[in-house]
């Protein structure tokens, strides 16, 4: 941001993107021209409670919305990815030009999900995908994986359509913020934080 | 907003190319000392109105930078190496009315004297145009001050100031859990926390509103118009004089001269595509280390063969980015470090040079965690957890509120071979030249970088940090602080500009922003990158009254 603002601000969220959606921001070059605003207000006009894909088909959100409930689980009665939407996110973001890049690798990992679950001939159950495992597969499966692009990308996809603003159409009623205990407020008054609270720092001066 | 506004056909006072940290101070002042002035902006006059609390938007898409992925940018660490297409990355700064004063953290630490004369003190640096500045520390002090009162500074005294003329206008910000955490710290290592100075109202004034806590301040513009960028500062009251335009939209690609050498207007893009000219007496640019190289560079001429007041093969050259090193740590309780401005205190304990180290570098430590939960989501926990299942969600809840950066701040040294300069190859969407950045730390910079990061990182410990943790340093290449591309000197031969900022090739072009800086100070350059405006902005109107531009 300079200054740090983007002093560090930026310097260090360089660090981030970097790593962050990795081929994501490159392939999505062309498209990035269009980029912002405009797609915002789309998405928003469209975050909704509806299981209509546009962009996935039926055993792609089937299978994303399995692998998205391992990243973020809800085992623990709290929700998780998918209670948050991230699937639907994910599936709007597609379309969308920042992400649109990324879609060829999500489509071709998540065929290859499928195609590992089959191979693994579960005992006992059809000859289903990856959907269709039960969680330690799952897992078992995610882990051969979980080194190469497309996890890395869809694990990405999965973190932004959880705790990215609601009007994108995922974490619902703010669901991926309570997850991590972030209250979504305008503006806050201090104390911010526990130490903050304490007497002592209330008194606390700038250091001799 | 309304404005004055002046046509082709006006020849006015000045042109301002750039209405950030630097061009809003002087468009306020000239145009306030009665010149008529037209600041060119090639973004758009966004409002307050218009800033959100989206990370995706914001961080993620870096959309208050405007047009960063377009592909107009590379990148090599020598001249050896192929430049390779650098998108998002690189060279980054706010293009729209205000620049990057928009959206930056708003720390406000002055420079110290040791700063400007820390050649003759230090000695030189093999491989580095290391230098004194023209100009001392007390000399720019009365415009530090300046810059204190009038854009509104919050702050409060600490035990390693420079001499100051006049307090702070403003009572510090709230010390937040990090402040409270850092200075737990510094005082077991026998070190000082002092109250971090933030262009950020702590209390209202000018008609603005105090700092909400919303912790939407570093890559973010401010809602409530608390942080003290030119957005709401100097470009409304140079506005308001009735003798200055603020044209947005509208993209320079050079500085037109005329025969005699001297400079008679700038050519620019409208928002349809359509070049343009702008007369003036004089022109001005302040479009940060970047933009100006860029303009300087394309406005060559048999003249002026090298680019605008490039006699001295200095334009482009030297740029520094002021490196970092950090260690980030949990604590038993909740900070909720996304609460509140960037940060609140910072230990200058180690801000000069010590010889003893066996290198050169200094910087400033403070404490901050301003990351939005996508950033810390995908890489911010400590390495050794998991990156998905539910250990990493309860990670996610156990971490994210308790996690706290201390973060340094430090030099950067000027070297020649680092430098901005045209890449034709991949013109902008205007059919300007593209930037081509070249750069690789100095040895000295990556030993400073890995001296601080062990500071911190005993810092953190000595904090009390329940978890410690930590990634090696890398080498620099980028950043958003875009330093002496066009420095300035007392000698035509090695440096661009003289004392007053004027192009010792051209006697009526002034170049006043990042660009200016000799060195690179400590890491918060905006400040000094005002207090230069405001100078600037009273010698130039001196020449102005007295004929001697």
């Amino acid at each position: 941001m300079a200054d740090d603002t983007l002093s560090i601000f930026m310097n260090d969220t360089h660090i981030t993107r970097r790593d962050f959606l990795g081929h994501m921001s490159r392939g999505g070059t062309a498209g990035a021209l269009l980029l912002q605003l405009p797609w915002l207000a789309t998405l928003a006009g469209c975050a909704g409670d509806t299981d209509t894909f546009a962009h996935l088909s039926g055993d792609e959100a089937r299978t994303m919305r399995a692998f998205a409930a391992q990243i973020l689980p809800s085992s623990d009665g709290t929700p998780g990815a998918e209670e948050a939407g991230a699937v639907q996110f994910i599936d709007r973001a597609l379309g969308q030009p920042f992400f649109a890049g990324s879609a060829p690798v999500i489509r071709a990992g998540l065929a290859d999900l499928d195609t590992r679950a089959r191979e693994l001939r579960e005992a006992g159950t059809r000859a289903g995908g990856f959907a269709s495992l039960s969680g330690p597969r799952q897992i078992e499966v995610m882990r051969q994986i979980e080194h190469a692009p497309f996890f890395n990308a869809a694990r990405a996809l999965v973190l932004i359509g959880t705790f990215a603003d609601s009007s994108y159409g995922g974490n619902r009623a703010g669901a991926g913020w309570a997850m991590i205990g972030m209250e979504h407020r305008p503006s806050f008054a201090a104390p911010y934080g526990w130490y903050d609270a304490q007497p002592a720092a209330a008194s606390t001066k700038s250091a001799a | 907003m309304n404005q004055r506004t002046f046509t082709e056909r006006d020849t006015v006072d000045f042109v301002i190319v750039g209405s950030g940290a630097a061009g809003g101070v002087l468009a306020k002042e000239l145009s306030t000392a009665g010149f008529d002035i037209v600041v060119m902006e090639q973004g758009p006059w966004q409002q307050n109105s218009q800033f959100t609390h989206d990370e995706l938007a914001v961080e993620r898409q870096l959309a208050m930078l405007n047009r960063v992925f377009e592909p107009d940018q590379t990148f090599r660490a020598t001249n050896a190496d192929r430049a390779q297409l650098n998108v998002g990355r690189g060279l980054l700064y706010r293009r729209a009315v205000g620049g990057s004063s928009v959206h930056f953290a708003a720390n406000y630490w002055r420079f110290r004297p040791i700063d400007f004369k820390e050649r003759s003190q230090w000695g030189s640096i093999a491989g580095t145009a290391f230098a004194d500045w023209p100009i001392s520390y007390e000399e720019l002090e009365p415009y530090y001050t300046k810059v204190d009162w009038e854009i509104g500074v919050s702050g409060a005294p600490g035990p390693f100031d420079p001499p100051r003329s006049r307090p702070y206008p403003l009572p510090p910000l709230p010390n937040k859990s990090s402040g409270v955490v850092l200075e737990r710290g510094a005082r077991a290592l026998g070190l000082h926390a002092q109250v971090t100075p933030m262009a950020i109202l702590s209390q209202p004034r000018d008609g603005r509103s105090p700092c909400m806590g919303c912790g939407h301040c570093a890559y973010y513009g401010c809602e409530y118009g608390a942080k003290s960028s030119s957005l709401v500062t100097t470009i409304p009251k140079a506005v308001a004089t009735g003798r200055c335009e603020v044209r947005a939209d509208s993209t320079v690609s050079r500085v037109e001269t005329n025969a005699m050498g001297r400079a008679t207007g700038v050519v620019y893009f409208d928002t349809e595509g359509k070049e343009r000219r702008q007369p003036a007496r004089a022109v001005i640019l302040a479009a940060n280390g970047a933009e100006t190289t860029r303009l300087l560079l394309s406005s060559a001429s048999p003249a002026f063969p090298h680019g605008l007041a490039n006699s001295s093969g200095n334009v482009g050259r030297h740029i520094m980015f002021n490196g970092f090193a950090f260690t980030t740590g949990r604590f038993e309780h909740p900070l909720n470090e996304y609460k509140g401005a960037v940060a609140s205190r910072v230990v200058l304990d180690f801000y000069d040079a010590d010889p003893k180290r066996g290198f050169y570098g200094g910087g400033g430590i403070d404490a901050r965690f301003p990351y939005g939960p996508i950033a810390f989501a995908v890489d911010m926990l400590p390495p050794e957890l998991p990156t998905w299942g539910s250990k990493y969600k309860q990670a996610l809840r156990d971490y994210y509120t308790h996690s706290v950066r201390f973060m340094s701040h430090l030099t950067s040294l000027p070297v020649a071979n680092n430098t901005v300069t045209l890449d034709p190859a991949h013109p902008d969407r205007w059919g300007r030249p593209g930037l081509c950045l070249t750069y690789q730390d100095h040895p000295d910079d990556m030993k400073t970088k890995q001296w601080f990061r062990a500071r911190t990182e005993e810092l953190m410990s000595a904090a009390g940090a329940t978890t410690v943790w930590s990634q090696p340093v890398l080498p620099a290449d980028g950043g958003v602080h875009l330093l002496g591309t066009a420095r300035m000197g007392n000698d035509p031969r090695d440096s661009v500009v003289d004392r007053y900022h004027r192009a010792h090739d051209v006697p009526n072009l002034f170049i006043c922003d990042g660009s200016s800086f000799v060195t690179s100070g400590r890491g918060q350059p905006t400040m000094t990158i005002q207090a230069l405006a405001f100078r600037a902005a009273d010698h130039i109107a001196r020449f102005a009254r007295s004929h001697e531009i």
